[in-house]
């Protein structure tokens, strides 16, 4: 991991430079603030079954299949096409330590924009709560949450970086990375849905199945359960990413 | 930089390299060496397998079978220890568009084990020495002409005063004053770095470097210093004469003074013919060809030897059937 500190702090800046990263940004917010903004409106009209942070949190997935490739989708793709990487590699620099740097930007990014939705909520409850009543903002939802967001978010972005590492067009980077995550996020529910009981032979997926619920972690996140299985299951995913797009990084030609 | 490895033999070693795509060889069994100081034109025609040759030395390609050595370190068991000794510019020189020049070199140095009391006068000191101080210290790269470009590539390379610097065409589609910048930079090297150069001109690796070393279809076919390798390739002398007399008689007049002799017509003006009189290189004549041909009663008006260039030697080395090539 040489000088992983000095290429983060690359990265980093980059991102922050980057129009890309705005571009994300922006229409992460967009995408967000609207669904949060119809979440308290459905909660003012009738009772419903979810807060509106809730309500707005189990809709996560439009914003990973949407913002995330955005955000990954340039990190080796780009490079890789214009030579900056095969330059990069002839320094000490390790490709591991350029992944993980690649890696950690990405994800830092990420949770700026998940910490930044928060005001949402917060702004909500100023606004329209009455002290002490935190229905509106429902904190615990809130950060349970963000919680999840953190730690699935490190498998995702792993996914993104990748996808990114595979090819080098950033268009088809991002397309990968949407069609991984959206396999991924439906994958549990989907396998769930099969009436896998009635056919022996898909009975062993029964329980591989279980441990793919990306909805039940979050719910789970959210109600200050905290399960070993889905933090296992999201570091192995990361690590086995990151050691896979360090592999295609090693043996790019 | 990490000082405390002895100098070695050789900066640079290819020992019979190999580099396979498939069915397709990019090069086979190539060796050759490079000395500490030493500047050295790489040279070969289109797709001889010279940029495969330098992505394998700079660890960015890896060889089907062979050693690739860089300061007494393998490229392939001690990647770090290799990179740590050399600097690499590839042909089409890619840099971040979006960084300024001074802070891309910043990063450079870093990546590149300046120490870090050692950055901002190591940036300083090669943006003046490839002349961007001045002029393109604060610009964007995407915003440089071509020219910067390939100083700011330079510099990199020089950043961490490496033992090996490997320049893929370093001066492709400059105009010749910034040729001429570029070559005066790397021939101010000579003596600090061992420098592996390839370009298409001929001239300029003439001008700059100590030693050529050529490949032709992926092979080795000649290499060391223009001299030797013009008296081994090029194993004759040639003169050119103008005079009135015909091809016959002055043929006649070379052979009563040399047996090979060979004369052949190369222009004609105002009654004036241009010919080629060419001589064994170990004729004893080639000293007394002028005063020989006037005792003999012939009028002439020039005669001058022509010295074979770089260009006449790399011609004659990539003709060269393979056959003849894998002669040691």
């Amino acid at each position: 991991m040489r000088h992983f500190r000095t290429l983060l702090a690359h990265e980093l800046r980059s991102a922050l430079l980057s129009w890309n990263t705005w571009a994300a940004g922006a229409l992460f917010l967009a995408l967000m603030g609207s669904i949060h903004w119809f979440a308290v409106l459905e909660s003012s009209r009738s009772p419903q079954d979810w807060t509106p942070v809730e309500a707005t949190f189990r809709l996560f997935w439009l914003p990973l299949l949407c913002v995330l490739p955005l955000l990954t989708m340039r990190s080796f793709a780009e490079e890789r096409r214009s030579g900056t990487l095969a330059a990069l590699l002839t320094t000490p620099a390790s490709p591991a330590a350029v992944v993980w740097a690649k890696f950690l930007s990405v994800w830092v990014v990420w949770m700026v924009f998940w910490l930044l939705f928060t005001i949402f909520p917060l702004l909500v409850e100023i606004q329209l709560g009455t002290p002490g009543d935190h229905r509106l903002s429902d904190p615990s939802m809130l950060w349970g949450g963000i919680c999840f967001v953190a730690i699935s978010g490190l498998m995702h972005a792993a996914i993104g970086i990748l996808c990114s590492c595979v090819t080098r067009s950033s268009a088809l980077a991002a397309l990968l990375a949407f069609i991984s995550l959206l396999a991924l996020t439906a994958a549990g529910g989907a396998m769930e849905s099969l009436p896998v009981e009635s056919w022996e032979w898909l009975g062993w997926l029964r329980e591989p199945a279980a441990h793919l619920r990306t909805f039940a972690h979050l719910q789970d996140f959210a109600s200050g359960i905290l399960d070993s299985r889905p933090i296992i299951l999201y570091a192995t995913g990361t690590l086995l990413c990151l050691g896979l797009a360090n592999l295609a990084i090693e043996g790019q030609e | 930089m990490n000082e405390d490895v002895p100098t070695p033999e050789a900066a640079v070693v290819a020992e019979r390299l190999t580099k396979k795509y498939g069915s397709l060889t990019a090069i086979e069994d190539l060796s050759f060496t490079v000395a500490p100081g030493e500047i050295v034109g790489f040279l070969g025609p289109n797709g001889a397998g010279k940029s495969t040759t330098m992505r394998i030395l700079s660890g960015t390609m890896s060889g089907t079978s062979g050693r690739a050595a860089i300061w007494g370190a393998s490229v392939a068991l001690d990647p770090v220890g290799a990179k740590r000794h050399m600097a690499y510019m590839p042909e089409n020189n890619p840099l971040p568009e979006d960084l300024r020049v001074e802070e891309y070199l910043t990063l450079r140095a870093r990546l590149k084990d300046v120490a870090n009391d050692r950055v901002t006068e190591r940036v300083q000191r090669v943006m003046e020495d490839c002349d961007l101080a001045r002029r393109a210290a604060g610009r964007l790269i995407g915003q440089l002409s071509k020219g910067f470009r390939q100083r700011v590539g330079i510099a990199d390379a020089l950043l961490a005063e490496p033992k090996v610097v490997i320049l893929d065409e370093p001066t492709i589609g400059l105009d010749p004053h910034q040729i001429l910048g570029i070559r005066d930079l790397i021939r101010s090297l000579r003596g600090k770095m061992a420098v592996l150069i390839s370009s298409h001109i001929l001239h300029e690796v003439e001008q700059v470097c100590d030693k050529v070393v050529i490949i032709n279809r992926g092979r080795l076919v000649a290499q060391g210093r223009t001299d030797d390798l013009r008296r081994e390739l090029l194993p004759e002398s040639s003169f050119s004469i103008v005079t009135r007399a015909s091809i016959s008689e002055l043929t006649l007049a070379c052979q009563r003074l040399e047996p090979a002799a060979g004369v052949e017509m190369v222009s004609q003006n105002d009654g004036a013919i241009r010919y080629r009189v060419i001589l064994p290189a170990t004729s004893p004549i080639r000293e007394t060809l002028a005063s020989g041909l006037i005792a003999g009663g012939l009028n002439l008006r020039e005669i001058s030897e022509e010295k074979f260039g770089l260009e006449d030697i790399f011609l004659a080395a990539t003709r060269r059937s393979p056959a003849e090539n894998r002669r040691p």
